[in-house]
C-alpha cells in the first residue's frame, strides 16, 4: 500500500518541478489531477456548472502565473483549496446569492447517485444553496474533501473552535431546511 | 427526514468538470503563455536599451544636457512668441476700438449737421410767415 502512494507522490512532485520550469505538459497533468477538487469546490457552492467552470478556469489560470510559488504537491492542494475558496467567496458576494435564495429556488443538482436515496441527495445538495457562504465552505471541506477541523482553520483562515462551532450549526441548519422542506412536501401532497 | 454524514459525503462527492475542461484550459494557459513572452521580449529589449546606456554615462549626460537645453531653448522661444502675440492681439483691439471711436464721432457730427440744417430750414419758414403781418400792422397804423 505504501509503494503506489509514494509513486503518486514522486509523480506529482516531478510534474510540478516540470511546471515551474515551464513544461506545459507537466502542468496539464498537474490540472487532471487537481480539476476535479477545484471544479466540484466551486460547483457545491455555487450550485451552477458554467459558473463552476469559469472559476475553475480563473483558479488555474493563477496557478499557472503564479507555479513557482509552489513549494510540493501538498502546499498545490493547499493552495488551489485555499484560492478556489476565496474565489468562491467573491463570486458569491458578486452574485448576491445566498440570502436571496430560497430553498425552493435552488437549482436541481445536475447528477445522484445510484447507491443513496437520490432524493434524499438532491434535498441536501438544495439546503446547502441555503447555508450562509462561510458555513457552505466549511461543510464542503469537511465532507467533500474530508478535511479535519485544523486543516479546515487553515484553508478559510478561521479559528479551530469556529470552525467546529460553524460546522455544528450548518448540520443543523441543514436538518432544519430538509425537515421544513418534507413538511411543505406533505402539506402540498395532503 | 434525517441523513448521516455519508449521505453528505455522497451529496457532495467530487464531480468531474467534464471532457473539454482541460483543453480550454490550456488553449487559455497557451494564450495567457504568448501574451507574457511577448511582454517579457518588450522588457527584453528595454532593458538592453537602458544597460546600453549605464554603460556610457558621459554619453547619457550629454543627451540629457543637450535635451534640456533643447527644452530650455524651446520654451523661451516658445515664450516669446506667446507675448508677442498676446501684443499683437492687444494691438488690434485697441485699433478696432479706435476705429469705432472715430466712427462715433463721425456719426455725431452728422447728426448736428442735420439737426443744424433742419433748424435753419425751420427758421427761414418762421420768418417768411411773419413777413405779411408786419405789412398789414404798418397800413393800420
Amino acid at each position: 500500500m505504501e509503494q503506489p502512494a509514494a509513486f503518486e507522490d514522486d509523480r506529482l512532485k516531478m510534474a510540478l518541478t516540470r511546471s515551474v520550469a515551464g513544461d506545459t505538459q507537466a502542468f496539464t497533468d498537474l490540472v487532471r489531477e487537481h480539476q476535479g477538487m477545484v471544479f466540484s469546490i466551486a460547483y457545491h457552492f455555487l450550485q451552477d456548472r458554467s459558473l463552476a467552470e469559469d472559476l475553475a478556469q480563473e483558479v488555474f489560470l493563477e496557478l499557472f502565473q503564479s507555479i513557482d510559488r509552489i513549494q510540493s504537491p501538498e502546499h498545490l492542494t493547499y493552495w488551489l483549496r485555499k484560492v478556489t475558496s476565496n474565489r468562491c467567496i467573491d463570486q458569491g458576494r458578486k452574485k448576491h446569492r445566498r440570502r436571496e435564495m430560497a430553498l425552493e429556488e435552488a437549482p436541481e443538482p445536475a447528477t445522484v447517485s445510484d447507491q443513496a436515496d437520490p432524493m434524499l441527495l438532491e434535498r441536501l445538495q438544495q439546503s446547502l444553496a441555503t447555508l450562509p457562504e462561510k458555513q457552505r465552505l466549511v461543510v464542503i471541506m469537511r465532507f467533500q474533501e474530508g478535511l479535519g477541523p485544523a486543516e479546515i482553520a487553515e484553508v478559510l483562515e478561521m479559528p479551530v473552535n469556529t470552525v467546529k462551532s460553524t460546522l455544528h450549526r450548518s448540520l443543523a441548519d441543514l436538518r432544519k431546511g430538509l425537515t421544513r422542506k418534507i413538511r411543505e412536501v406533505r402539506y402540498a401532497f395532503f | 427526514m434525517h441523513f448521516s454524514e455519508d449521505d453528505l459525503r455522497e451529496a457532495l462527492k467530487r464531480k468531474d468538470p467534464g471532457e473539454g475542461f482541460t483543453q480550454r484550459l490550456m488553449a487559455r494557459v497557451n494564450q495567457s503563455k504568448a501574451e507574457v513572452t511577448t511582454q517579457l521580449a518588450t522588457k527584453k529589449v528595454n532593458g538592453k536599451f537602458l544597460a546600453w546606456w549605464m554603460q556610457r554615462p558621459a554619453w547619457a549626460m550629454a543627451v540629457v544636457a543637450m535635451l534640456l537645453l533643447a527644452f530650455g531653448i524651446g520654451g523661451y522661444q516658445y515664450s516669446e512668441y506667446r507675448h508677442a502675440e498676446e501684443m499683437r492681439i492687444a494691438r488690434a483691439k485697441q485699433q478696432k476700438l479706435q476705429q469705432e471711436a472715430e466712427r462715433a464721432r463721425d456719426q455725431a457730427i452728422m447728426a448736428l449737421e442735420i439737426a443744424r440744417a433742419k433748424l435753419n430750414h425751420v427758421l427761414q419758414h418762421a420768418q417768411l410767415q411773419a413777413e405779411p403781418n408786419d405789412k398789414i400792422r404798418r397800413e393800420r397804423l
